[in-house]
């Protein structure tokens, strides 16, 4: 379980530390935003269906053009019962972790993000079973379980997309993996479904979310587009003197605006 | 741009993956009961060995859980969840005996779907000495999953 947990903060680590060196030529401005998003299926769920409600909302600061820290926290109100057992679960969350952006800067442009979430949460409810049955050769039982207030926390793995679709108001969703690091409440009675996470009967979740965002741009920097260049000649021996190289292809570096892909220049 | 990203992919790939996550049973497939998972054994060569017939049904309950049985192996024997002991009546080839379980209770979340059941910590369990010559208890905690709890040599 902690190995799981240094694992995934240590990828955290690693991909916001690590800085890819490019030589850079050309330039194109993009908003750095702070994104304060809604989460719109759980007030539409609850429309539908009065047993869970899920409030849900983020607030993110995009860091640079590829990278953004969120902060997400939300509320639960969850009861289910069936034909055996009922079951209520009330109480809050709280996720941090880092948005990845993996477009490139000239097609995002500030406006598009299609990437992954990486983040940490941690979330605190009550729960409570005010009746339960249990049929067997003896004749049914019929029991409970007292409001007792547990914690659990769990890294969750969010791939998504959002888009620009007014002047600061953004519209996406995202794909939720959770895995369940640990919870307080023992492994007889673990959660039926707790906030943030989900269906806490499984270690793993999963989960669609969709937000509308609102974008406040604070800053404007300018990214530097990677060119894209062939490899450097010298090291690999097959281009010519004449700047072509094997396949008789022209090898000049300073590619036109046209071919900006985000290729690594070698030194 | 519009080539890459259209308004199209912020519904059609959500839908199909709501449609992938959303495949969830509603049915409870799980074993919902802990059975005391009772074992029989050879008393004189201490081997695996399933008695001829075997008749068990519990103290004051008139429903009987096996009745002249053959090939009982393991035995399943229900605690009542409701009390701290309960006695069953046994016969093993024709000789009878009681058995007293002394327990604990306490619950058990299944699934989602199947709900909750009692597991049980197994304290003492008693007999009078007739068809039975020995019970070892292997496993004290009773649940929903095959493992051997008692054995019971006669």
């Amino acid at each position: 379980m902690w190995r799981t947990f240094a694992y995934f903060i240590s990828l955290l680590v690693f991909l916001t530390c690590s800085q890819i060196q490019v030589q850079a030529q050309d330039t194109i401005p993009i908003p750095l935003k702070i994104n304060i998003g809604l989460e719109v299926s759980g007030p539409v769920t609850y429309y539908t269906n009065k047993n869970i409600l899920n409030a849900e909302g983020y607030i993110s600061v995009d860091l640079n053009e590829k990278r953004s820290v969120i902060f997400d926290a939300g509320y639960l109100n969850y009861k289910y019962s069936q034909y055996n057992y009922s079951y209520l679960n009330k109480g809050s969350f709280i996720r941090i972790g880092m948005d990845f952006n993996l477009l490139k800067p000239d097609k995002s442009q500030g406006r598009y993000w299609a990437g992954i979430g990486l983040s940490y949460g941690i979330s605190l409810f009550n729960s409570e079973v005010p009746v339960f049955a249990k049929l067997n050769y003896w004749g049914t039982t019929v029991s409970s379980i007292s409001p007792k207030t547990d914690w659990a926390h769990f890294v969750e793995v969010s791939p998504g997309f959002r888009a620009e679709i007014f002047n600061h108001l953004s519209i996406g969703w995202s794909a939720s993996l959770r895995m369940l690091i640990h919870t307080s409440t023992g492994k007889d009675l673990m959660p039926i479904y707790f906030p943030g996470f989900g269906n806490g009967t499984k270690r793993v979740s999963a989960g669609l979310n969709y937000f509308i965002v609102w974008n406040i741009p604070y800053k404007k920097i300018k990214v530097i587009l990677k060119k894209e260049v062939k490899e450097d000649t010298e090291d690999n021996g097959d281009t010519n003197n004449n700047g072509t190289n094997n396949n008789g292809t022209n090898n000049t570096t300073g590619t036109s605006g046209n071919n900006q892909q985000g290729k690594v220049i070698r030194q | 741009m519009r080539k890459h990203i259209s308004e199209s992919h912020l519904i059609i790939v959500p839908v199909i993956m709501l449609l992938l996550i959303s495949c969830t049973p509603g049915s409870c497939f799980e074993e919902t009961e802990s059975y005391v998972k009772a074992s029989f054994y050879d008393n004189v060569s201490k081997t695996l060995h399933a008695p001829d017939s075997l008749t068990l049904y519990g103290l004051n309950n008139d429903s009987m859980i096996y009745n002249k049985t053959t090939s009982v192996q393991p035995a399943l024997i229900p605690l009542n969840s409701s009390t701290e002991s309960c006695t069953f009546v046994i016969n093993i080839n024709g000789a009878s005996d009681t058995v007293e379980f002394q327990y604990n209770s306490f619950p058990h979340l299944i699934s989602k779907e199947c709900g909750y059941t009692f597991y049980h910590h197994l304290d003492t369990v008693l007999f009078k000495n007739h068809a039975i010559k020995g019970i070892y208890i292997s496993n004290k905690t009773i649940t929903n999953l095959n493992v051997e709890n008692i054995r019971i040599f006669y």
